[in-house]
């Protein structure tokens, strides 16, 4: 399968409508694929839970510095979102893995694996709900958990513990972030 | 920083303070230094400067949720969590469990506490501005509430005074709109941001200046006495300073108390009533009750500072009755309580700037940029409202953050987010709001939190005068970041409520005529006069600038003449 089937197969999977947040809403009523339900505890199973590492490590992957896996990402979203999410979000989340389960998506090659949340990326952009849309979730908890780890921070930024002053300077050609 | 209560067997001291936040960690530095042995009674736990910031030193990483506000804290601090990055796990815990300490909102008030030494000037944000001569004029010259029994040239040297013992980092302007004071050398404006001032200047005529902010940029002697040094610039601020570079109580004013070896501090104990003796005529001291295990106390002196925070002083007027005072202690005029106002805070706009791509910043300002009022002063006239508002805000470089919302992932998506981002500017507005004796608190008639004391009804909201300043908040702050040339601009206005602004005053007012106030020109409650009440409850308008300068001043000026008075045997 290439990349335009894959984006083909994903929209035919939404339901004609070409539409993300539409399959999110027909899931609420599709019992199997909603599992969490009002009050229960948010836990993932084991698939849900590698489907998160490998779209974590797709959004930040290892390169010369750590990627997503190396710092502990998979479980501190799955952390977070128990934590500091409400119900809503909680099921957004559930309901966007619910989806790429359907189109396989552990199965799939690494580039239609990016076709796939690319097109995921574009189509949350139409969408309007009161919960947070689950590519939004994943991206905003992949990037904080990453750039505030102990080895995704200093990997990335120069990190200064006790500035001790304040100046105004000239950016160096290249020159990474200061983070404190 | 404990004491022995037991070794005075009759409880008795030459003053007692109520809170030891802003106000009055001031009352019990100025009472001590002149002499008197000081009661502070604090109802919340004791936080131990320096030793006690637990999350003050921590890294980015070993916050569990990286900052985040949990679930559980947000219900646990139902209100205090509404203003934004207060349920943050670096300082949640330093500030009231709303679930135990419940309020109740006839109208919804975001009423922001922190039960324990220091109060809210642990995690107040340092801003510190001077009242201009207008702010005490404008209800006479506009014929709003009552006349303010002082004038601006009352306050002037007391400003001075607690300017020098706290350390303000600032520039002078020379503007009679926002007086200049006594300050430290001021912080830097960003490239932007000086961008910006220049615009607003040549097509507004409208000046801009940086922060004026309780930072300690050059420390002088009177602060490194109490062990302060200069900041570091981490703008870790809200966690608590080890350095003790930003002026709060725990790290000025009751050290310098303790230093003169007269001040004792009672921690978790809740004074519920002012005790008045029928026959004196006066107040001879308060009830307490330890928060711990229920128990009550009595303690005596010959004078008393209020300094619970507006809301709680007002409700321990309230909660205090006597046959003298059967609609409360000092409520002949029925005003305690009354004339709650705020500050609008949580809208105006943001942009992105173009350009500066090689201008950076090296270390984090605990400032911000700040825009004096422009409205209904010189020759602007508004038609739909009365008073106006200034700006804080400031232009940072994006982080990662920027990733967020941005398109992509993958390697060089990566690699982008390493590097500085384009610079954005935001401002925001404090707007003056009006006194109103509608916007109120008072005692629930029937329900008692756990410890037996009448709940506090919130019963306030904004007005007309004050929606219609939002509105203006909103559309200045486009017009003038449009007018610099930025772009994308973007205004905001958050649902907010009375409160918000983190600046509640006003419930226990200063006035000429004992019948339409509570308090006179030296704070004294005008029925009982060994009773001072110095912190935001006192004031009769509300500026629209940050309080807490003028609450120390008022503090301060207060102390001085209570001991002076006492020397005399006035009071
Ligand atoms: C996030 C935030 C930012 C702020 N930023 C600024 C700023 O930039 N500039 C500015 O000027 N102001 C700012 N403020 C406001 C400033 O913190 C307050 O104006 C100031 O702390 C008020 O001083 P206070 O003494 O009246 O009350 P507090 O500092 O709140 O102290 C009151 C104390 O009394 C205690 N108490 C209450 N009831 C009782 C009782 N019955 N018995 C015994 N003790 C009692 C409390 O536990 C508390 O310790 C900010 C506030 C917040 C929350
Ligand atoms: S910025 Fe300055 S005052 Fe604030 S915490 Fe850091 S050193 Fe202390």
């Amino acid at each position: 399968m290439n990349r335009r089937e894959v984006i083909k197969n994903v929209a035919l999977m939404l339901g004609g409508t070409f539409s993300a947040s539409s399959l999110m809403a027909m899931n609420h009523w599709e019992q199997s694929t909603s599992p969490n339900k009002a009050g229960a505890v948010f836990i993932l199973t084991d698939i849900q839970q590698k489907m998160v590492a490998e779209i974590a490590e797709i959004i930040i992957p290892k390169t010369e510095t750590p990627g997503a896996k190396d710092v502990g990402v998979p479980a501190f979203i799955e952390m977070m979102l128990k934590d500091c999410y409400k119900e809503p979000d909680q099921e957004s989340f559930m309901e966007g893995l619910a989806s790429l389960e359907k189109v396989k998506f552990l199965s799939l090659n690494s580039d239609e694996r990016k076709g796939v949340l690319k097109f995921l990326e574009q189509e949350t952009k139409k969408m309007k709900s009161k919960s947070t849309p689950f590519w939004r979730l994943i991206k905003e908890l992949t990037l904080l958990g990453y750039f505030t780890s102990e080895a995704g921070l200093k990997a990335s930024f120069q990190y200064v513990q006790i500035p001790g002053k304040l100046e105004l300077i000239k950016l160096k050609p290249n020159q990474k972030s200061y983070a404190y | 920083m404990n004491l022995n209560i037991k070794a005075n067997k009759n409880n008795t001291f030459d003053a007692i303070v109520v809170g030891s936040g802003m106000s009055g960690g001031f009352a019990a530095k100025e009472l001590t230094e002149r002499g008197l042995k000081v009661l502070m009674i604090e109802r919340g736990h004791e936080i131990k400067h320096v030793e006690d910031y637990d999350t003050a030193m921590k890294e980015p990483w070993e916050f569990e949720h990286r900052g985040k506000t949990t679930n559980i804290s947000a219900e646990e601090r139902w209100a205090n969590s509404r203003f934004p990055g207060l349920g943050s796990e670096e300082v949640v815990n330093h500030l009231t469990n709303d679930k135990e300490n419940p309020y109740i909102e006839k109208r919804a008030f975001d009423w922001i506490r922190a039960y324990h030494t220091g109060g809210k000037s642990m995690h107040w944000g340092r801003q510190s501005y001077r009242w201009g001569k207008h702010d005490f004029e404008a209800n006479a010259k506009e014929g709003i509430g009552i006349d303010w029994p002082i004038r601006y040239e009352d306050l002037e040297p007391w400003y001075t005074h607690v300017e020098k013992f706290v350390g303000i980092s600032g520039q002078k302007e020379g503007l009679e709109v926002l007086p200049d004071g006594h300050f430290l050398p001021a912080m830097p404006l960003f490239a932007p941001e000086v961008h910006f001032k220049n615009k607003m200047m040549e097509r507004f005529n409208r000046p801009v200046t940086v922060g004026r902010v309780a930072n300690l940029t050059q420390p002088q002697d009177i602060h490194t006495a109490l062990g302060r040094a200069s900041c570091q610039y981490r703008s870790k601020c809200q966690r608590g300073c080890p350095y003790g570079a930003y002026y709060s109580s725990l790290s000025g004013s009751i050290p310098a108390a303790m230093r003169t070896n007269r001040l004792s501090i009672l921690h978790d104990s809740i004074v519920s009533e002012i005790i008045y003796d029928e026959q004196k005529k006066r107040a001879t001291g308060v009830r307490i009750i330890n928060q711990n295990n229920m128990q009550t106390e009595e303690y005596f002196a010959k004078i008393i500072f209020l300094n619970a925070g507006s809301i709680n002083t007002a409700a321990l007027m309230l909660n205090s009755k006597s046959n003298r005072f059967q609609n409360g202690f000092g409520n002949d005029s029925d005003q305690v309580g009354r004339n709650l106002m705020d500050h609008q805070l949580g809208s105006g706009a943001s942009a992105t700037v173009d350009g500066f791509e090689d201008d950076y910043v090296f270390g984090q300002r605990p400032n911000a940029m700040y825009i004096p009022r422009f409205r209904n002063w010189g020759d602007d006239k508004q038609t739909s409202y009365l008073r106006g508002f200034g700006y804080q805000g400031g232009a940072s470089r994006e982080g990662w953050e920027r990733g967020i919302s941005a398109d992509g992932f993958g390697d060089d998506f990566k690699q982008n987010l390493t590097k500085p981002g384009p610079w954005n500017i935001r401002i925001g507005g404090f707007g003056e709001i009006l006194p109103d004796p509608n916007n109120r608190i008072y005692l629930d008639p029937n329900k008692k939190d756990k410890w037996g004391i009448p709940m506090i009804v919130t019963d306030a909201a904004f007005v007309e005068n004050d929606w219609a300043m939002r509105k203006d908040i909103v559309a200045s702050a486009v017009e003038m970041l449009e007018t610099a040339g930025f772009k994308n601009v973007t205004s905001y206005d958050r649902p907010t409520h009375m409160g918000l602004g983190i600046h509640d005053m006003g419930t226990a007012r200063m006035g000429r005529d004992p019948k339409t106030s509570v308090l006179n020109a030296f704070n004294q409650v005008h029925d009982c006069k060994n009773v001072f009440v110095t912190d935001g409850a006192a004031m009769t308008s509300a500026s629209c600038v940050n309080p807490s300068i003028t609450y120390m001043a008022l503090t301060a000026r207060a102390a001085d003449f209570a001991v002076k008075s006492l020397k005399k045997k006035e009071l």
